[in-house]
């Protein structure tokens, strides 16, 4: 019987036995990765083994990313903690303004496809971009894998999206995501891992690719895994990736659920409500004041996203009262941003640019404080009641285009409205 | 090896679906909140004195998707130190799932519509059975596999590797 990418990857680090949905395994981690917010909780759990050496530790990253710089004196702490963790037992470590954890790894090289990646954070599926088994898991399992390079996993039923066509300008990975979440609901994807396929995906750039891995944890995916095609390889390869081993599903594989979803009918798509399920096209909310704008976390706060941002804003100036944050995700991001004239650009136009990291996606680093009934929109993944400090401002979630687009009328707005006003004034 | 679960018998306490235990017993909203704390408040908001209500070895029956988003161990800790000797769910959310294996809470995937605020339960995960006998129902569930049991027989990951120092995990 068929496998899917997921049952190929697991059976491949458990012994090479073929496995399949609903099986338990044993399997060899070969990259894991722990972050400052549960950092705390991770080097207990590794503690309580009382081990003398850690052998898997070199496979390892520690990343100061959540509390970039610390905010608190028990932050700085934690921080201190995991440097002298990487000190001890050979762990690789990113410090402050290295970026966030789901960048810093597939940028510095740590995983390739095929690989089987474990993270302290729900987002690392955003390594089933490069056609990874990424997943989060919390202390004891990496205490485990430490320990012993393995851990256990249910293998999952996939669900698998086939996306013919092309996304038009102005639509991005994020607007496929909110698709998603309006259709299948917030969690509607527990458990479960996503392949995504089709003439869509391979026609995204690798960045965009990260977003579509990196939001299905909003769906609750265990993981996302796309295809290995020459983008990914030559993006691996430019990256010091180890050699790709690509995994593609079997035409025959089993799927819990499979469907078609047509990229050249999406449009730009906003989360709001607080709940990231409740999803709208831009234009049933167009014209919606707006406040607070802000682009950046590991979901997108990628280069692609400054550009954006930068393309719309360029030569102009933000809407009087609206204050817009922009994150890079990584310094290398910061930096090719800098070389580009984004930042420069983005800074003229009334942006105020954070250190790389994950900024205001939390509100316990840099409170992005909205005012009561003042409306945010964001290029994040989470608008729960409350994520940014303030119960009483509603949170919309849209890609960067349409973050900026309506940063600068202060109203949420298309943005291929923007970018035809553009083309008409050229 | 480690000795086998035995079977738990307890009173069920009811809770719906989409059960959020972030929300509703960690410290993730309740920030230095000790866990003797957290276990006496676990999920007010949804059926308060839930958790005095408990007695140890009583068991928890959810709807689907019981411990969404992404959760903490620390709720498993919390459902132990409330006495929770075991959780049966139409279904968990995928953190959780591992939480509660990892940390040796013994849980149970079942359709769970039938069973009542008060029952009086089985629950052998080894054997693959849910039970309220005074009203004779029974239910077949999926067995969890010997590598998971073994984990959850030990008390939970870490213990189990504790007890076996080639930290050798058990075959699946
Ligand atoms: S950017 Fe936000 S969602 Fe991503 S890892 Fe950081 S805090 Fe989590």
């Amino acid at each position: 019987m068929g496998q899917t990418i997921a049952e190929k990857i697991l059976g491949a680090h458990s012994g090479g036995a073929p496995v399949k949905a609903g099986d338990v395994v044993v399997a060899t981690v070969d990259f894991a990765m722990v972050h400052d917010a549960r950092a705390a909780n991770a080097l207990k759990a590794i503690d309580s083994l009382g081990l003398a050496q850690l052998p898997h530790a070199r496979n390892t990253a520690f990343v100061l990313d959540h509390f970039s710089p610390p905010p608190t004196r028990e932050a700085a702490n934690v921080h201190a903690a995991m440097r002298a963790f990487c000190e001890r037992t050979g762990a690789v470590l990113y410090d402050v303004g290295d970026g966030i954890c789901h960048q810093v790894l597939p940028e510095n090289g740590h995983l390739t496809a095929g690989d089987l990646v474990v993270g302290t954070d729900t987002h690392s599926t955003t390594y089933g971009a490069f056609n990874a088994y990424g997943t989060g898991h919390e202390g004891s399992d990496v205490a485990a894998i430490l320990a012993t390079g393995r851990t256990w996993f249910r293998v999952p039923e996939t669900i698998r999206v086939d996306m013919p066509g092309r996304l038009t300008p102005g639509v991005w990975a994020k607007d496929v995501t909110l698709a998603m979440l309006g259709r299948l609901g917030a969690e509607g994807a527990n458990f479960r891992v996503i392949e995504y396929a089709g003439s869509a995906v391979a026609a995204m750039d690798i960045d965009d690719r990260m977003t579509l891995a990196n939001h299905a944890a909003e769906l609750g995916a265990e993981a996302a895994i796309l295809e290995c095609d020459e983008k990914t390889v030559a993006w691996l390869a430019a990256h010091g990736a180890r050699a790709p081993r690509p995994v593609a599903a079997d035409a025959d594989a089993r799927y819990v659920d499979r469907f078609t979803l047509d990229a050249s009918t999406l449009a730009p798509k906003v989360a709001h409500n607080h709940d990231i399920g409740d999803v709208v096209d831009v234009t049933a909310l167009a014209g919606e004041p707006v406040q607070v704008a802000l682009i950046g976390t590991c979901t997108n706060g990628r280069l692609d996203d400054i550009r954006q941002a930068a393309s719309i804003l360029r030569g102009r100036r933000i809407a009087r009262g609206v204050r817009l944050v922009i994150t890079p995700a990584s310094r290398a991001i910061y930096l090719a941003a800098m070389r580009e004239g984004l930042i420069e650009a983005l800074t003229e136009a009334g942006a105020s640019v954070d250190p790389a990291g994950c900024g205001t996606c939390v509100g316990i680093t840099h409170k992005l404080m909205a005012a009561d009934r003042e409306r945010v929109i964001s290029s994040a993944n989470r608008n729960f009641k409350g994520r940014l400090g303030n119960p009483d401002s509603d949170i919309l979630i849209a890609s960067s285009a349409t973050v900026a687009a309506s940063a600068l009328t202060g109203r949420v707005t298309d943005p291929r409205e923007i970018a035809a006003d553009i083309r008409a004034a050229a | 090896m480690n000795a086998p679960l035995s079977i738990i018998r307890g009173t069920a306490h009811r809770l719906g679906d989409d059960i959020n235990t972030d929300l509703h017993c960690s410290a993730k909203y309740n920030i230095g909140k000790p866990i003797e704390w957290l276990a006496q408040h676990a999920f007010e908001q949804l059926a308060p004195g839930f958790a005095a209500a408990i007695r140890p070895g009583d068991v928890i029956v959810a709807g689907k998707d019981f411990g969404i988003n992404s959760s903490r161990e620390q709720a498993v800790h919390v459902l132990r130190a409330m006495g929770v000797a075991a959780v049966v769910a139409r279904s968990f959310g995928r953190q959780f799932y591992r939480n509660a294996i990892n940390n040796g809470l013994p849980i149970a995937e079942c359709e769970v519509s039938a069973i009542e605020q008060g029952d009086a339960i089985e629950v052998d995960v080894a054997g693959g059975r849910i039970e309220v006998p005074s009203r004779g129902l029974r239910a077949e569930v999926p067995r969890l596999p010997p590598a998971v049991l073994a984990l959850v027989a030990a008390g939970g990951l870490l213990p189990y590797l504790r007890e076996h120092p080639d930290w050798g995990l058990p075959a699946a």
